[in-house]
């Protein structure tokens, strides 16, 4: 049964249909074609698909398409302002946190989110922001340290 | 698929109701689209998280009662929820992911009845009821009742459940909720063990104490031996050693690719312990004798 | 070029394709969409060894929506594999693990492909299942390939059987040194299998061109392998088959040497295209991954070592069973390895040791991260601990008194040219704290050395192209995995040609276009294209020289580029813009092409002559154990490695963050759980569970330098060695926090539990 989908994603407003099945990341990356969330565990067990979703990161492969209806949602391509990176996204460049990059889109929505809540994020702040995404190429540690980089930079400690 | 989405309660029973066993209720979807994607499409799918009414935690003085549509990380966020209810926030805390915690539900946790629901544990140690609406009038079920096998509950295929009612427990109780897992993120419990205890007006002896299992049964279950046990008397090392022990024995876990059955009521003994000697020295101040 | 004078090499500008990635532009091959493709999918043998009685695909053909449904008779009688050729594209006859891919289907969409794979009717006949290695090497164990020959050093007296790879190390005598050694010690080791769980699902593309080319997209990592192999498995020349790279969201040589480990998705996904007419897609799930791609395989290790009182082993002996699944893959060479890192990397003058790879009705073996490494040096580096404490003698110091000098022999090395392991056991004492840390109860400290050599094989070429403005355009053959594209490569043809680091494109690797490589794996990238490139760079610049010397009247050897000016050296202002320089070659040579080769061959020979300079690294950590639960939580972590020198500083020790994080990942929560059917009981990430953030410590990584080694600029490869230490190095801090030596992975708290129940500790 197909179901019509009106949302807001990345401040544009987007309406099309999908079947009713269809989970959110489906509707992002195959209805809509925005590849930037990425499909991995399809799960919920690894954040790679994540998204700020009306203002919280979510896992968009265990969220229906059909409750996006009235969502205000950001992915990774709403981020950059042209091309003015974000200071999360020039954090993850600039400390080599990026690797394969894949796991990369959903781990800077998780610490944009983390960041709009807190301007100067404890170690404790950072395990709950990021503990539901998995990274298999660096071992965390220039994520860490670009998630610091990113807080001092837009507390304007940096 | 069949799709629907319920303005009121009403209407989710109408509809539970007419389709049956063919019909699957999906309040966050954390659990209900892992099935549809990898396991069956029921024949209908009834959404309702329209049904106004269902969220919050409204404190009623002796009790708190939360929607069951309210967030894992609403529970988690609530100091109110954290102030009254200090096991039940700890299960929010601990469960899941970040990600997940946002869309979970508390209903969906529940009536998923698995074994190892993070919450299931703290809601038996603080004796709370569910209250189930069905086509012919609503009633409450306790969870001690409530839980009926693994993914089997008295919601039942036409029930609904709209909220919980959890009582505070009695000045003075100190509870935790300890959960076994591997990595400390994500896991689902290997074991979980909630302990609520109540110490006598001297803070000598146990007034009440409840110890909830989790994981290790095919439904989460109290020890209400271990409870007998300890009910009364003053907690030393001897005691919290055979109240393990016996709690263990209580349990009957499976073997699966989580744990052994062995090792399960290892984790049984060793919870309960540092359960009790933790809430004994938050209730009375003491380290256990 | 000497040291002082290099001004990008060891520095760590930005990734290249970083900003792609973080703006979610990169492209990864699960992110492509052909016009009007079809989605392939896959049906997997439900059995872990069975014969296959009929296959029929009548139903699953008439659903609407289906364009294909194959089996192996759609394809040729071909058969593929590594060293033994033992693989068919779709079972035939009979399926050897489940997981097995037994036949695939083209549909419109995912839905309809799923559900006409279940209107296939399969019929198997199942047979006994061998899980065991060991086992599975009796006499009375089923047998699973009845055509396949044992290897030619195995007595065909039918003592031993399922045998695929037999590797001896034999130096010395070393039974009698053992008969004459003051300590003996005697142990078993076994390690776990492991999916190196690359988050990006493995992806195939195809279609036929309209010139009867057929077209493929992989994300593997090595795309002339898959080039060679789609065409022997659909029976086209290879002028007819085009790969095109898709960009891989991690491999770890799970996505390695084109499809002799990695199941075929490739060709089946051509065979699909081709039979349907129309482009095809085939995306793999991740749990279908975990039960049907390649693993890293587990191995039990028999190892004794004999010593003299005072610490000087004199013998070691072994036996390895390395378990490597329901095909042959990458089994041979990985327990080849397994088998020589037995004898570790240190003085050993007599030793032997016999290694089986064994043929098992489990996932296949694959090159992941250091094949055979880490599963030697658990066993190698957690026995030498073993033997320190029943020596009484400190853990650091028995090492010392046996690593090698320049010029020693060891295992697998004809002869060392310099050392750095006794370096690296020093720093990491340092700065772990040795013998100073302050240990609380249940706390231990532990350390664990390792080695890996560059694995041998081809070469590879470069081709750096200077265009008109003086930007530089290169072609490798090895994709976008590690730190050779993104990072290694721009970095030495920026330095080698004087000009921006941000002047240098890498291009995608497309079999059509770029120079033949094996592909990024084996920790070659920066020792095959880094060097290749490296030559093709100073080629280009020689070229460019030579044309520019006329214009500035002075030789070649008086010209350096700097800024993007070709001058004279001393003479600054006697100099002509490179761009011009560039463009002129259209009217002397047609353009600067620098063609650049890294040549195995040489580089053995120059090993022969001068020795090897191989990688060492040391690592030690503190642990804490919960004795009521089991849980280890590491709290301090330190990796020192000798990398010769770093090509780019932040990648390099990335990728010994990204190595070390896998390894401890298998020492504490990883590993794939069979029941007695050979039944995958694990496959999601619910319960195949990856460190998070929170487990993992800071690994707080020392480079030593000083060892140059075979690379451009004495460079080492960094992508594996990181794997090989961890397990043992923790296991080793449980040891020193309470008593108990674990010697069964995975170091997971029921594993730990029952070994503290065991011996009386918990």
């Amino acid at each position: 049964m197909s179901v019509t989908i009106n949302t807001i994603i990345n401040g544009k407003a987007v309406s099309a249909s999908a079947d009713a099945s269809t989970s959110l990341l489906e509707f992002i990356r195959d209805t809509l074609e925005m590849k930037g969330s990425k499909l991995c565990c399809n799960t919920g067990e690894c954040g790679a698909c994540t998204v700020i979703y009306n203002g919280k990161p979510i896992n968009t492969c265990v969220t229906m398409a059909a409750d996006a209806n009235g969502a205000e949602i950001i992915t990774i391509e709403g981020l950059a302002d042209g091309d003015k990176l974000h200071p999360v996204q020039q954090a993850f460049v600039d400390t080599g946190a990026v690797q394969c990059g894949y796991c990369t889109p959903g781990f800077i929505m998780s610490v944009k989110a983390l960041l709009d809540r807190t301007k100067k994020p404890t170690a404790e702040d950072i395990e709950e922001a990021v503990s539901g995404n998995i990274c298999r190429c660096t071992g965390y540690n220039k994520i860490v340290d670009a998630i610091h980089l990113a807080a001092d930079r837009i507390a304007g400690r940096a | 698929m069949e799709y629907f989405e319920p303005k009121t309660v009403g209407d989710a029973l109408s509809l539970l109701a007419k389709h049956g066993a063919e019909a699957k209720v999906i309040a966050g979807g954390t659990d209900v689209m892992v099935d549809i994607k990898f396991k069956e499409e029921p024949g209908s799918l009834v959404n309702i998280k329209k049904i106004p009414g269902l969220t919050g935690i409204k404190d009623n003085g002796a009790s708190l009662r939360i929607g069951a549509l309210t967030t894992i990380r609403e529970l988690e966020t609530s100091a109110l929820l954290r102030d009254k209810l200090p096991v039940l926030w700890e299960s929010a805390h601990q469960f899941a992911s970040l990600q997940v915690r946002n869309t979970a539900t508390i209903g969906g946790n529940i009536c998923r009845a698995s074994p190892s629901g993070e919450t299931l544990t703290p809601l038996l140690v603080l004796d709370a009821k569910a209250i189930l609406a069905f086509s012919d009038g609503e009633r409450s079920e306790p969870f001690s009742t409530f839980f009926q096998g693994p993914g089997k509950s008295a919601a039942g295929a036409k029930g609904l459940l709209t909220e919980i009612e959890v009582p505070i427990p009695p000045a003075g109780s100190k509870g935790v909720y300890l959960k076994h897992a591997v990595r400390g993120a994500m896991d689902i419990a290997m074991v979980g063990v909630a302990v609520m205890l109540t110490p006598d007006a001297g803070k000598n002896t146990i007034q009440d104490v409840r110890i909830g299992l989790g994981a290790v049964a095919p439904t989460p279950l109290r020890a209400p031996k271990t409870e007998a046990l300890l009910r009364g008397k003053s907690l030393t090392a001897a005691l919290v050693k055979e109240a393990g022990l016996l709690a263990a024995s209580e349990a009957s876990p499976i073997s699966d690719q989580r744990s052994s059955a062995e090792n399960r009521r290892w984790i049984v003994e060793a919870l309960t312990r540092r359960g009790l000697e933790q809430t004994w020295k938050a209730a009375t101040g003491k380290e256990v004798a | 070029m000497a040291k002082a004078e290099l001004k990008i090499i060891g520095s760590s500008p930005a990734r290249m394709g970083g900003i792609d990635r973080v703006v979610g532009k990169g492209v990864y091959g699960i992110d492509l969409m052909l016009k009007d493709q079809l989605h392939g999918a896959i049906l997997r043998s439900q059995y872990a060894h069975a014969k296959i009685v009929s296959i029929d695909t009548s139903e699953a053909k008439k659903i609407p929506g289906v364009h294909a449904v194959v089996t192996a008779d759609d394809a040729p009688n071909v058969r593929y594999g590594r060293s033994y050729i033992d693989r068919h594209i779709l079972a035939r006859g009979k399926v050897r693990f489940m997981g097995d891919p037994v036949a695939a289907v083209a549909a419109d969409t995912p839905a309809i492909a799923k559900q006409a794979l279940k209107k296939i009717k399969v019929v198997y006949e199942p047979l006994p299942v061998a899980i065991d290695p060991e086992e599975a090497t009796k006499p009375d164990a089923p047998t699973l390939h009845d055509d396949m020959p044992l290897p030619k050093t195995i007595p065909a007296d039918g003592k031993l059987k399922n045998i695929c790879g037999h590797a001896v190390v034999h130096v010395g005598d070393a039974d009698k040194a053992m008969a004459e050694a003051d300590l003996v010690v005697d142990e078993v080791y076994e390690t776990k299998m492991i999916h190196p769980q690359y988050l990006e699902p493995r992806i195939a593309a195809a279609q036929m061109e309209p010139n009867g080319r057929l077209t493929v997209w992989a994300n593997a990592q090595a795309p002339f392998p898959v080039r060679q192999e789609t065409a022997k498995m659909l029976g086209l020349p290879l002028n007819n088959v085009r790969v095109i790279s898709a960009g891989l969201g991690g491999g770890f040589g799970g996505k390695g040497s084109g499809i002799t480990s990695g199941g075929a998705v490739e060709p089946i996904c051509g065979l699909l295209a081709i039979k349907a007419k129309r482009p095809v897609m085939i995306v793999l799930d991740k749990a279908e991954e975990t039960i049907s791609t390649t693993i890293r395989a587990g191995a039990r290790m028999y190892i004794k070592t004999g010593v003299k009182k005072d610490g000087t082993i004199v013998a070691r002996t072994g036996k390895v069973f390395y378990d490597a699944g329901g095909y042959s893959g990458f089994g041979v060479q990985a327990g080849g390895r397994c088998t020589n890192m037995l004898g570790g990397w240190y003085l050993i003058p007599n030793c032997h040791i016999e290694g089986y790879t064994v043929y098992t009705n489990k996932q296949v073996c694959g090159p992941v991260r250091g094949p055979g490494g880490p599963q030697a040096a658990f066993a190698v580096e957690s026995h030498m601990d073993s033997i320190a404490a029943k020596l009484g003698m400190d853990p650091t110091e028995f090492r010392l008194k046996n690593t090698p000098k320049a010029g020693d022999k060891i295992v697998g090395v004809a002869k060392l040219r310099d050392v750095s392991l006794g370096e690296t056991i020093r720093i990491a004492k340092e700065n772990i704290g040795w013998g100073k840390a302050k240990l609380e109860k249940n706390q231990g400290i532990g350390i664990a050395t390792g080695s890996w050599i560059e694995s041998a094989g081809p070469g590879g070429g470069a081709i750096v192209k200077v265009n008109e403005d003086g930007s530089v355009t290169v072609h490798i053959g090895k994709i976008d995995m590690g730190t050779i594209p993104g990072f290694g490569i721009p970095m030495i043809v920026a330095e080698e040609l004087g000009i921006p680091v941000s002047d240098v494109t890498v291009l995608n690797v497309d079999t059509d276009a770029s120079p033949w490589d094996a592909g990024t794996v084996g920790s070659r990238g920066i020792l095959v294209s880094g060097g290749a490139s490296r030559l093709a760079a100073i080629d280009a610049r020689n070229q460019l020289f030579k044309m520019a010397a006329g214009k500035l009247e002075a030789s070649p050897d008086d010209l350096e580029i700097i800024d993007k000016q070709i001058r004279v050296k001393g003479t600054p202002a006697k100099s002509v813009p490179l761009a011009t320089v560039a463009t002129d070659a259209h009217n002397v040579i047609g353009e600067v092409i620098g063609r650049g080769y890294c040549d195995n061959l040489q580089l053995v020979a120059e090993e022969k002559a001068h020795g090897s300079s191989q990688p060492f690294t040391t690592h030690a950590c503190i642990v804490e154990v919960d004795t009521m639960t089991g849980n280890v939580k590491i709290l301090k972590y330190v990796a020192v490695h000798d990398i010769g020198q770093p090509i780019h500083r932040a990648a390099a020790e990335g990728q010994i963050e990204g190595a070390a994080a896998m390894s401890i990942g298998q020492a504490l929560c990883e590993q794939v759980v069979f029941d007695k059917d050979g039944r995958t009981m694990n496959p999601s990430f619910v319960d195949y569970l990856m460190p998070t953030i929170n487990m993992m410590p800071r690994i707080e990584t020392t480079l030593v330098e000083g060892y140059p080694g075979a690379g451009p600029y004495g460079a080492k490869g960094a992508g594996e060695i990181a794997c090989v230490p961890p397990m043992a190095c923790i296991a080793n801090a449980i040891f020193n926090a309470t008593g108990v030596r674990i010697k069964t992975l995975p170091l997971s708290p029921e594993n730990v539990l029952r070994a503290l129940k065991e011996a009386g500790k918990a």
